[in-house]
């Protein structure tokens, strides 16, 4: 489905922050890529995406209408092809705040209705319908009318699982879709992902080694750009230790509570309280 | 150890106290420059006075105001709100082209400098200008006044929109991409529903300056309420002048109040609609 080939990335200084990454995503597989910060893990997904251009090596997307995608070289309309047939959940969510959240589902499908028509008239009511499915999936169909910019972060998240579903991809990608949601909307998160990814191969970013080897079906670990460990999802404190180095006491406890990624919402949402803050405490649940 | 002291300056004491000097200093110099303008300027108060008390006797010819003209006016005055009405949406239009040119974070650097350059030259010329150029061009009438009040509009509303366009969330423009969108779909989809508000605010409140600066490209041959004062003036009727300014009051006032009510609505609505 993924096949990713010897992927490099250098700084305009020669250094190498992606060094020869190399792995294989194939169906029914719910991948977690786990590594210390700065090693090169959402680097992974975004040349995958195409959102920052890859030094070398190649990214190989067989789609499950049998097309196949040189990601790292495909530009503009065969770029555009290649996106629409991948699922991909951030952060921070990043949706439009001011659409409503339907809408914001939607949205998955534009790479498959023609410009004109999304100025003209947008989505059909089937395509609607079938949206709303998408939230059902996400339990979220409730909030269908509701303008995005007024939910929670756990619930935007959700949104954003159900317009990836709504794409109707054939590989998820998801960057460090719980790093910033507590721990029982992680937890929802992640059990949300894990049936997608029966269906879909599912790739993540993640931060929480007990999360990955509680619902991951294999792991990879990236280290200075270079994949350190490939295989099964529980890995041993020993391995933990070589993947974080340093990191590895941040991972496992309580780390003091860093600020939430800042909010870029527009100032109208002053008001809106944000639950997606890493707490102290819930942390040391784990 | 003994320094000699010569002469201490609290024993001499200074002219002035220190923190005085320098206000005094910006008065003077300020003072100078009203002086050496007024000279320039042949600003003579002697004349002034006497000229102040005839004023105040020619304002007496405008009153009281000429209330059987009034029905005349109102015909006028829809041809000056008219004239606002078509080039507003027109100026806003050809400046949210201009604000999606100029925004950094959708168009490469030289359409970017291009945008913001255009834009910023239309800024410097003031809306007479353009309009006294389209008449040479197309000849006097409502036209060209319509055309220049939409030209007016993108020195202030092109860099308000691709401001209001550079705020946006990089991300947001970047996940919606990552849908396989086209630049147009992120703009459909992302831009537009991000920067409604303040696309709407700043339109409603140009509106407002366009109704101004059209009675005022009336009285310079686009018609409608202030060719009717200028008209008046020119045949020295002042009390029918009179109540042409009375009328543009009444337009620029209720236009106004109209304004801010709507910018409200719009501004508070943006929070949850």
């Amino acid at each position: 489905m993924l096949n990713v080939e010897q992927l490099t990335k250098k700084l305009p200084d020669g250094r190498a922050l992606l060094n020869g990454i190399s792995f294989r995503v194939a169906r029914g597989e719910f991948v977690g890529v786990l590594g210390a910060s700065g090693a090169g893990k959402s680097l992974t997904l975004r040349c995958i995406l195409g959102l920052t251009q890859a030094d070398g090596g190649t990214a190989t997307l067989q789609a499950n209408d049998g097309q196949t995608f040189e990601l790292t070289t495909c530009k503009g309309r065969c770029q555009r092809e290649a996106r629409r047939r991948m699922g991909v959940i951030f952060q921070g969510f990043n949706l439009v705040k001011r659409l409503r959240v339907i809408d914001n589902v939607m949205i998955g499908r534009l790479a498959q209705i023609h410009p004109l028509r999304s100025w003209l008239y947008g989505f059909t009511d089937a395509e609607a319908a079938e949206a709303l499915e998408a939230l059902r999936r996400v339990k979220m169909e409730k909030y269908a009318d509701r303008i995005t910019g007024s939910l929670s972060g756990g619930e935007m998240q959700r949104v954003a699982i159900a317009r990836a579903v709504f794409q109707k991809p054939s590989l998820y990608l998801a960057d460090e879709p719980i790093a910033s949601l507590d721990p029982s909307n992680s937890l929802a998160i992640m059990k949300l992902l894990q049936p997608l990814a029966k269906e879909t191969p599912v790739l993540g970013v993640f931060h929480q080694p007990e999360m990955t080897a509680r619902f991951c079906t294999r792991v990879i670990a990236i280290k200075h750009g270079k994949v350190v460990y490939d295989g099964d999802p529980v890995l041993s404190h020993a391995q933990l230790e070589d993947i974080y180095g340093d990191e590895l006491m941040q991972v496992l406890r309580p780390t003091p509570a860093l600020p939430p990624e800042p909010e870029a919402s527009s100032s109208a949402f002053v008001g809106q309280v944000d639950e997606a803050t890493p707490g102290l405490l819930a942390k040391q649940a784990t | 150890m003994n320094f000699p002291t010569t002469g201490s300056p609290r024993s001499a004491g200074p002219l002035l106290p220190l923190r005085l000097r320098k206000p005094l200093l910006v008065l003077i110099v300020l003072g100078g420059l009203v002086v050496v303008s007024a000279r320039l300027c042949k600003v003579d108060l002697a004349e002034f006075v006497p000229g102040l008390a005839k004023g105040v006797e020619v304002l007496r010819f405008f009153f009281p105001p000429d209330w059987s003209s009034l029905q005349e006016m109102v015909g006028p005055a829809l041809v000056t709100v008219l004239l606002a009405a078509v080039a507003t949406p027109l100026g806003v239009l050809l400046s949210f082209f201009f604000g999606l040119a100029g925004a950094r974070n959708l168009s490469p650097g030289w359409l970017r400098s291009t945008a913001r350059t255009l834009i910023g030259v239309e800024r410097a010329l003031p809306e007479i200008i353009v309009l006294l150029l389209l008449v040479a061009a197309l000849g006097v009438g409502p036209f060209p006044g319509v055309l220049a009040l939409a030209i007016g509009s993108v020195g202030m509303l092109g860099k308000l929109f691709a401001d209001a366009i550079e705020e946006l969330d990089a991300k947001v423009l970047e996940s919606v991409g990552s849908v396989g969108a086209t630049h147009s779909q992120i703009i459909r989809f992302a831009v537009l529903p991000e920067v409604m508000p303040a696309l709407l605010s700043h339109s409603i409140f140009r509106f407002e300056v366009n109704l101004r600066a059209s009675v005022l490209l009336g009285a310079v041959g686009a018609g409608g309420i202030g060719f009717e004062l200028q008209k008046a003036m020119a045949l020295l009727e002042y009390e029918r002048a009179m109540m042409a300014v009375l009328v543009t009051l009444l337009l620029v006032f209720g236009a106004e109040r109209i304004s801010d009510y709507l910018r409200r609505r719009v501004l508070d609505g943006g929070k949850l609609a």
